[in-house]
């Protein structure tokens, strides 16, 4: 399905979370595939052409972190954002291009993914 | 002087003859004879000699008996030595003896009866032996009492001076428990004098929260007998309270009984104010703990909800009133997620620190604050007098400022002055160059009671309209950069002034804390 448009892997092992996200960032002109852990991400990213990959950062398992570290080490140059819903910035979170708050909101969501796609450019 | 020491007897008598015979007699006694021929030869060995029995002849040719009686009873020393006169009985003699009837006097008519003499010479010379024993008794006991007080005097200096050489303030109390000495130490601390604190005076440097409970407890140890131990505050010479751990101990005497009372207070202020520090401390840690956990619970489903109505309030099925409720609900789960960021889960947008103008911050904060500086009639007066350049991450530096401002503006809803002074400064204590921030305002100021609390979690002067975590929020930032905030509220003629004070180390905060700073205040 070739278009122009970037294509997103989303990561987290929530349902709703997940779907409510894909579905904002279809909204704003993304192609978007999910994942539910980063087993599924590691092994989507190695067959399709994606863009950026979005984590949550606290995931059963493996988490988001250490998916962004497998993620640099396979892909250097695929972009990877982390989204967190606790306190502190973790270690191990300067892997990633982007951290970010769940509560930013969703239009911060999207501005960021934006910049770091065009810093890529 | 042992009882066998023998004593000096003098006799008087101008004929040898009749001295001669009285030695004689007198010789079983086994004491000292003395002899002389005349008045003045017995006033002459009275003179030199401790003498214990004169005996004379009443009729001597140059000075009767009865005139060397008077002569010897004028000395002071011999006013008691004890008079044998030996005589003729005549009428005129027995009337003279009754005049020295006071003084230690006999007499014995001749023919002298040897037994009698030595019976009555015998009687004298054992008295004065006794009182001789008697005397030498008292010296040496007035001597030992003369030692015994001299140590008592040295024991007692030993004492005081130990007394005002302990850091504890000290005082002695009677068995009634009336405080009758206090040490040098309690006078320089509580700044009061004898008079004012003797008895029960001390209650004047009593907190009057605390006073009735200490002599509740005191009055309990007096009447009891039992140790007393206390921790109350007192107050010292500057008008401050400080806290003391107070013990008495009571002392007795020989047979049981409580003579007097040894108390000391010892400062326990700065323990104390350590252990209210920890568990305020251990507090605030559980509650930054619990807070982490609430946030992350909080903030998985806010994200949800919040694309959720995202999505929701421009989606094409709806109608406008529909619409209209989703736009609604949409503000009002931004406002929930502001919470949460303000106050769960603060956390920076970059990992480095960067320099941040302080000028900058400010005049983005009121930039921000304008419309509502300008609906409440507030005057702005601002004075950079420094660059103001720190080390540090800009939001949280701004969410500092937006705290304090916001405060002064909600001060002053009918109008008033906003000052807003930065210059160069060394902090107090460390010396440390930084940047000192005052924020002024001319708003209803900060209630006595209130002053305590401000930096306190969850603790709002604004009825509905605040979380309670600005200030402590403020003050976790500014804490991290090793700064502090400070205020002042004064109450002035004119009105009220309130001053917040933020220093910032210049230096700022270079290495990037992973703990959010909220949570660690």
């Amino acid at each position: 399905m070739p278009d122009d448009k970037f294509l997103i892997l989303c990561v987290d092992d929530e349902e709703n979370p997940l779907v409510l996200r894909k579905f904002l960032l279809q909204k704003a002109g993304y192609n978007v595939v999910t994942a539910r852990s980063a087993e599924e991400a590691m092994e989507i990213a190695g067959r399709q052409d994606v863009d950026l990959v979005l984590s949550d950062y606290l995931m059963p398992g493996t988490s988001g972190a250490e998916l962004a570290q497998q993620v640099k080490s396979h892909f250097p140059h695929l972009p990877v954002v982390l989204l967190s819903g606790v306190n502190e910035i973790p270690a191990g979170a300067d892997v990633a291009d982007a951290f970010l708050s769940k509560v930013e909101g969703p239009e911060r969501l999207c501005e960021q993914i934006a910049n770091v796609l065009s810093d890529r450019e | 002087m042992s009882s066998h020491d023998a004593v000096n007897i003098l006799m008087v008598d101008d004929q040898p003859g009749k001295l001669l015979s009285y030695e004689a007699i007198l010789q079983p006694l086994g004491e000292n004879l003395i002899k002389a021929n005349s008045g003045r030869e017995a006033l002459d060995a009275l003179l030199r000699n401790e003498i214990a029995v004169v005996l004379m002849d009443v009729s001597m040719p140059d000075i009767d008996g009865f005139q060397l009686a008077d002569m010897i009873r004028e000395h002071p020393r011999f006013q008691k030595t004890a008079i044998i006169f030996i005589s003729a009985v005549h009428l005129t003699d027995v009337d003279r003896l009754k005049a020295y009837e006071r003084g230690a006097v006999d007499y014995i008519s001749v023919p002298v009866i040897p037994e009698l003499l030595r019976a009555k010479v015998s009687v004298f010379a054992e008295l004065f032996r006794k009182n001789q024993q008697l005397e030498a008794l008292n010296r040496e006991l007035e001597q030992r009492v003369l030692e015994r007080t001299e140590e008592l005097r040295e024991s007692e200096a030993q004492f005081r001076s130990l007394a005002n050489s302990i850091p504890q303030l000290a005082w002695m109390a009677d068995s009634k428990g009336e405080i009758f000495w206090y040490n040098q130490r309690w006078y320089d601390y509580t700044g009061t004098s004898f008079q004012q604190v003797r008895g029960w005076g001390w209650k004047v440097v009593q907190h009057p929260d605390h006073v009735d409970r200490v002599v509740q407890s005191i009055q309990h140890s007096w009447s009891t007998g039992e140790p007393w131990e206390d921790t109350f505050p007192i107050r010292g010479s500057d008008g401050e309270y400080r806290w003391f751990l107070s013990r008495a101990l009571p002392i007795h005497d020989a047979s049981g009984q409580i003579v007097r009372w040894f108390g000391t207070n010892t400062d326990i202020t700065e323990r104390k104010q350590a252990e209210d520090a920890l568990v305020k401390s251990e507090r605030l840690a559980a509650m930054g703990r619990l807070a982490g956990i609430i946030a992350h619970e909080i903030n998985n489903p806010l994200e949800a909800i919040s694309n959720a109505f995202y999505l929701l309030r421009d989606h094409a099925s709806l109608d406008e009133e529909a619409r209209y409720y989703a736009r609604l609900a949409s503000e009002e789960v931004s406002r929930i997620a502001h919470i949460t960021k303000q106050t769960l889960s603060f956390y920076r947008e970059s990992h480095q620190s960067v320099p941040v103008s302080l000028p900058e911050i400010l005049d983005n904060v009121l930039e921000l604050q304008a419309r509502r500086l300008q609906l409440n009639g507030i005057n702005v007066d601002k004075r950079y007098d420094s660059n103001g350049i720190v080390q540090g991450f800009p939001v949280e530096l701004k969410q500092v400022f937006l705290n304090i401002i916001g405060n002064a503006i909600q001060a002053m809803p009918e109008g008033g002055q906003l000052r807003l002074h930065l210059r160069e400064s060394n902090a107090r204590g460390s010396g440390r160059h930084g940047m000192l921030i005052c924020v002024l305002d001319t708003g209803s100021g900060i209630r006595r009671e209130d002053a305590k609390r401000i930096f306190e979690p969850f603790f709002s002067t604004k009825e509905t309209k605040g979380t309670g975590l600005g200030l402590w929020i403020s003050r976790g930032i500014i804490q991290k950069y090793d700064g502090y905030i400070r205020f002042r509220s004064m109450r002035l003629a004119k009105g009220n002034v309130t001053c917040f004070s933020v220093f910032i180390p210049a230096a700022g905060m270079t290495r990037p804390t992973r703990t959010a700073a909220t949570l660690v205040a």
